[in-house]
């Protein structure tokens, strides 16, 4: 029998999504983004493809899939509608990632398979009002009472918290210890003394739900606590190449979908009885946009097989990360440019863009602190 | 019960030209799609598949990139894949293409059901699946909105002009599929990462395979024969109209007044 | 077995890939390129090349001798009491085909009970003999028992070419009898001749969602068979002087021919819109997508007594039924007046309405390729438009235009 090549797990991934995203995203996306709400039945629409199992082992009810194909499904999702990828995101990495790896077999069966099947929506806390960039400020405490741990304090900006069915907190156990007294926490929604707040208005990402949890004397069992004492921080800079790399993937997928409305409109739209595209103005915006997302679109490939090969990769995603969220930022700017007029309409997709470029700016680390992270791993500092 | 579902790769029409100076088709930036009512056929079967006992063998017919759809098949849920290809099967028309899948399936052993969508959108003939069901000596539903399974038979609602009839036909039996029976579902992100590993069954078959010889099948054992092929064109001699919209408008109610063509009860 | 193509030879005219129904030739700087994949090895290329640059050898193929199959069959489908508007269509041009031919037009009507009433329709229409089959079995179309009727009588009377129109009926039809007798079977035609020289059916339609036309001929079997679109081809004018025969024909037809059963036929006669009889079509697309554009729309229509229709889109939005959807997967019409109202004009759409007389084109998008289709063009928003042309054509009423 013949042996013919079967196509690559990428390139099916890529298909599988592309067209997900073409004929059940887009033609979805303002209306999402005008109605402001989490659209659940979106994420039970992505939860049918097993896409938030996507990352985890079979034995636990996932697909066994690395980075680099993880990547490939949120630039897809980003390029619809970056409030879809952001809570994918969510629910893929951040959301579950502790709960896994450090969660008990009743954690397991209860909370994370249901999670990976759509079934539950999983948030990460990690946020305070002056604890951001600077982790080590959190003052949310976990303090041992009995065989419990009572959490008193509060975080902000967090993503799915008004429809989140349990999250993971990141809380001090002992300011002495600076970093490596921090430790994240599994809190179930229904625990009393968890306080949501209402969901905040925002620029961007309307169609992710973000908002405030306060903590007043939430009493959880001891094996809530996710992972060794003090290896909080640390547990987290093992997903942070990941997570910066992932980010890196949205902001292309954002890019992309600014640049091909570009390029569509500079071959539509005339001017002086010519298209627009004619123009050497024009074109330089589009050689622009197409030569920084091909950087963004190496840089952060690179680093998720980096990643899949199981080394450290931390400059290379923040790299990434810094590289494509700026790209975007500048695509989604040059958009509304060749758009004119027309971007300042709700009429049109690129506004939207624009506004949900903002969210790669902060998401996964600031512009700001990625440079100080790559000088410093370039041993400047 | 045995399913076997006939799932097309085909060149997504939607982008597809001709460049006007070389009258090349123009293939950069074409993407291969499954047909899209090839994909309904194959959720109706993982759908029967989802409450009976079923097994789901998806075939196709074309070139050795065509295993990419083999793979989405198998991807969405489909049991076994088979790739016929074969220089041989090259330029056949629908009775040589019938030849060589229904063989094809003949080889492929006993079934219940045969499914397939009702027309390719490259080149929208719904012939295949008749043609199939002829050289099977079975009975065919065309252009099914509905399909029921029970005690050895299968009810469908066939959609026709102006309305719908309700057939009963035992099995086997060969249905064409509707966009309307069903919403596929799209391949899940394990059985994608199964699909391209070579322990997930995909059987490659050429003419010999299948017992034809190569004048049976192909261009050679076509009885239709493509004579040439053009680019349509429009060839009516445009009038613009501009000004005001009451300009335009009297415009418009002028053109039909001077070519003596009614407008209004 | 190989093309092979000489370069100094080669003009690079581009004659040779124009002509390759397989796309297997391409011009590349100015030469013309052999992709060997895709070659079918058919020779069209050898014809077409007029500096005798391409040489090659291709198998050949010997034609039988055809020459005891004579006459032009039209199936006809009957719908209620009458025909199928095909019916007519097909005849008109099976007419044409048998003048050319000098041949005769028979048109072949299955059924429990026909009348002579409906074969004089038949005849003043263009048919010169009508062949029925009178059965209990062929009271509704079933797959097995039409087919194994329809065998019978193309074995029986050997023509040289079968029309059978491409409607649900006859796509369900065609193909399973085309397997039975060995026949080449041509799908969806729009356009269809007698080639001069060789004396076969010239059969064209469209493929690629309309983006090309193809050519086809069918030089190994008899009856040349293809369906039709229906609202294509042209009826002829009824001529009541026109003679024709009738002829019953028996055939056997055991119950075991046809083990499916109709439990039932549900016909929605309210919702069904006659699309293609309308004479003014009114069609819009993507701005209508909303209660204010489908009345601005409707208002329209209504001023000037046309039937409302609309692109795809507007459909899967809900604004219209598919009974009202143009186009490639809608209906295909061909009124007196097509209004194309922010229809961009995808070829999928143009392939259902570019018969029409007269096509005016209403769209904001200058470069929309609808216009390159389009009697009367006006490059504005439809917004604009409509409403003021609706007054203006309301202010004519009563100023007679004669038709």
């Amino acid at each position: 029998m013949t042996r013919i090549p079967r196509p690559t797990a990428e390139e099916m991934i890529r298909k599988t999504f592309a067209r997900f995203t073409d004929d059940e995203i887009i033609p979805k996306a303002r209306e999402m983004d005008e109605a402001g709400k989490f659209p659940r039945w979106m994420f039970e629409k992505i939860a049918k493809t097993g896409a938030y199992a996507m990352r985890y082992p079979r034995k636990i009810g996932g697909a066994g899939g690395n980075t680099t194909q993880f990547c490939i499904m949120v630039e897809e999702l980003a390029r619809g509608s970056m409030s879809v990828a952001a809570f994918t995101a969510m629910q893929c990495l951040m959301g579950t990632n502790f709960l896994y790896q450090y969660g008990t077999k009743d954690h397991h069966e209860r909370l994370l398979k249901p999670a990976l099947r759509g079934e539950k929506v999983a948030s990460f806390a990690l946020t305070e009002a002056d604890a951001a960039t600077d982790l080590g400020g959190a003052k949310t405490m976990a303090v041992r009472d009995g065989d419990h741990w009572l959490i008193n304090g509060s975080k902000t900006w967090i993503t799915n918290a008004p429809v989140a069915d349990f999250f993971t907190v990141l809380c001090q156990t002992d300011k002495t210890q600076g970093l490596k007294g921090l430790n994240f926490f599994l809190i179930e929604r229904e625990t009393p003394g968890l306080y949501v707040s209402k969901k905040f208005e925002k620029l961007g990402t309307r169609a992710t739900e973000i908002a405030e949890l306060a903590f007043s004397d939430v009493r959880i069992p001891l094996e809530n606590r996710l992972g060794q004492d003090g290896q909080g921080v640390g547990n987290l800079m093992r997903i942070l190449a990941v997570i910066r790399t992932m980010t890196a993937a949205l902001s292309i997928g954002l890019a992309r979908a600014a640049f091909e409305c570009s390029k569509r409109y500079s071959l539509e739209r005339t001017q002086f009885k010519k298209r627009i595209g004619s123009f050497q103005l024009i074109q330089q915006k589009i050689a622009n946009m197409a030569t920084e997302i091909w950087g963004a679109n190496l840089m952060t490939y690179k680093a998720a097989e980096m990643i899949d090969r199981g080394e450290r990769a931390l400059k290379e995603a923040s790299m990434a990360k810094y590289f494509a969220s700026e790209t975007a930022c500048r695509a989604s700017d040059e958009a509304t440019r060749i758009y004119g007029a027309y971007s300042y309409s709700m009429e049109y997709d690129v506004q939207r863009f624009y506004r949900d470029c903002r969210f790669l700016l902060f998401g996964g680390g600031t512009s700001e602190i990625l440079q100080t992270i790559i000088s410093r791993e370039e041993g400047v500092y | 019960m045995k399913l076997v579902v006939l799932i097309k790769q085909i060149p997504n029409t939607s982008n597809v030209r001709i460049d006007p100076k070389t009258g090349n088709l123009v293939r950069e930036g074409v993407t291969s799609i499954m047909n899209p009512e090839d994909r309904h056929a194959l959720e109706a079967a993982l759908s029967i598949k989802d409450h009976f006992n079923a097994v789901v063998d998806v075939i196709s017919m074309g070139p050795p990139q065509a295993i990419e759809v083999i793979c989405e098949g198998l991807a969405m849920g489909a049991d076994k894949g088979i790739l016929l290809t074969d220089r041989a099967f090259a330029g056949a028309d629908t009775w040589a293409t019938s030849t060589a899948l229904g063989n094809a399936i003949r080889k492929n052993g006993p079934f219940d059901l045969i499914l397939a969508g009702r027309q390719a959108i490259d080149g929208d003939t719904a012939q295949i699946g008749p043609q199939i069901a002829e050289f099977l000596g079975i009975p065919q539903i065309t252009c099914v909105s509905a399909l029921e399974l029970s005690d050895g038979k299968v009810v469908a609602n066939r959609i026709i002009e102006n309305g719908c009839e309700r057939i009963e036909t035992p099995l086997p039996a060969l249905v064409t599929c509707l966009a309307s029976l069903n919403e596929p579902r799209y391949p899940t992100v394990g059985r994608i990462l199964d699909s391209v590993l070579e322990s997930t069954p995909i059987e490659i078959w050429n003419a010999a395979d299948i017992g034809v010889k190569a004048q049976e099948v192909g261009l050679a054992g076509s009885l239709t024969q493509v004579l040439k092929t053009f680019t349509p064109k429009g060839g009516r001699e445009t009038q613009y109209l501009e000004g005001t919209p009451s300009d335009i408008a009297s415009g418009i109610v002028q053109f039909f007044v001077d070519r003596q063509v009614r407008l209004g009860e | 077995m190989s093309i092979l193509i000489q370069q100094d030879r080669c003009n690079g005219c581009g004659l040779c890939a124009r002509s390759c129904p397989y796309q297997a030739l391409e011009m590349l700087d100015k030469k013309a390129t052999w992709l060997e994949d895709r070659c079918t090895l058919c020779g069209a290329c050898l014809e077409s090349c007029k500096v005798g640059a391409l040489s090659g050898e291709i198998p050949t193929r010997e034609a039988p001798d055809f020459r005891e199959y004579r006459g032009v069959w039209v199936f006809v489908e009957r719908q209620g009491s009458g025909f199928h508007r095909s019916a007519f269509e097909l005849l008109g041009c099976a007419r044409g085909l048998a003048d050319f031919l000098g041949e005769d037009v028979s048109s072949i009507m299955l059924g429990a009970d026909s009348d002579d009433k409906g074969f004089n329709e038949l005849i003043s229409r263009g048919a010169d003999q009508c062949i029925a089959v009178n059965h209990p079995a062929l009271g509704q179309y079933r797959t097995c028992s039409y087919t194994h009727a329809l065998t019978h009588l193309v074995l029986k009377h050997r023509p040289s070419i079968l029309l059978i129109p491409a409607t649900t009926i006859g796509r369900d039809l065609a193909p399973r009898l085309a397997r039975r007798l060995k026949l080449g079977l041509t799908a969806d035609c729009t356009r269809l001749a007698i080639d001069p020289q060789e004396r076969v059916l010239l059969q064209t339609r469209p493929a690629f969602g309309g983006n090309i036309m193809a050519t086809i001929v069918t030089r190994y079997s008899r009856p040349q068979t293809a369906t039709v679109r229906p609202g294509v081809m042209k009826p002829l004018d009824i001529d009541s002087t026109r003679k024709g025969v009738i002829v019953f024909e028996d055939v056997n037809l055991p119950d075991s021919v046809d083990v499916t059963k109709i439990l039932e036929c549900v016909m929605n006669i309210e919702s069904a819109t006659n699309l293609s009889e309308a004479g003014i079509i009114v069609a819009g697309g993507r701005p209508i997508c909303s209660e204010q554009g489908m009345s601005v729309l409707k208002e329209f229509a209504e001023a000037i007594g046309a039937e409302v229709a609309c692109t795809r889109v507007v459909v899967e939005e809900g604004f219209m039924s598919t009974d009202r959807q143009v186009g490639q997967t809608g209906q295909t019409v061909r009124p007196e007046i097509y209004f194309a109202c922010g229809i961009s004009g995808a070829v999928q759409h143009r392939a259902g309405m570019d018969g029409s007389r007269y096509i005016v084109a209403i769209n904001r998008d200058p470069d929309a390729p609808i216009f390159e289709i389009a009697d009367v063009a006006v490059v504005a928003d439809i917004y604009q438009i409509l409403p003021i042309l609706t007054r203006t054509i309301k202010d004519y009423k009563g100023l007679s235009i004669t038709c």
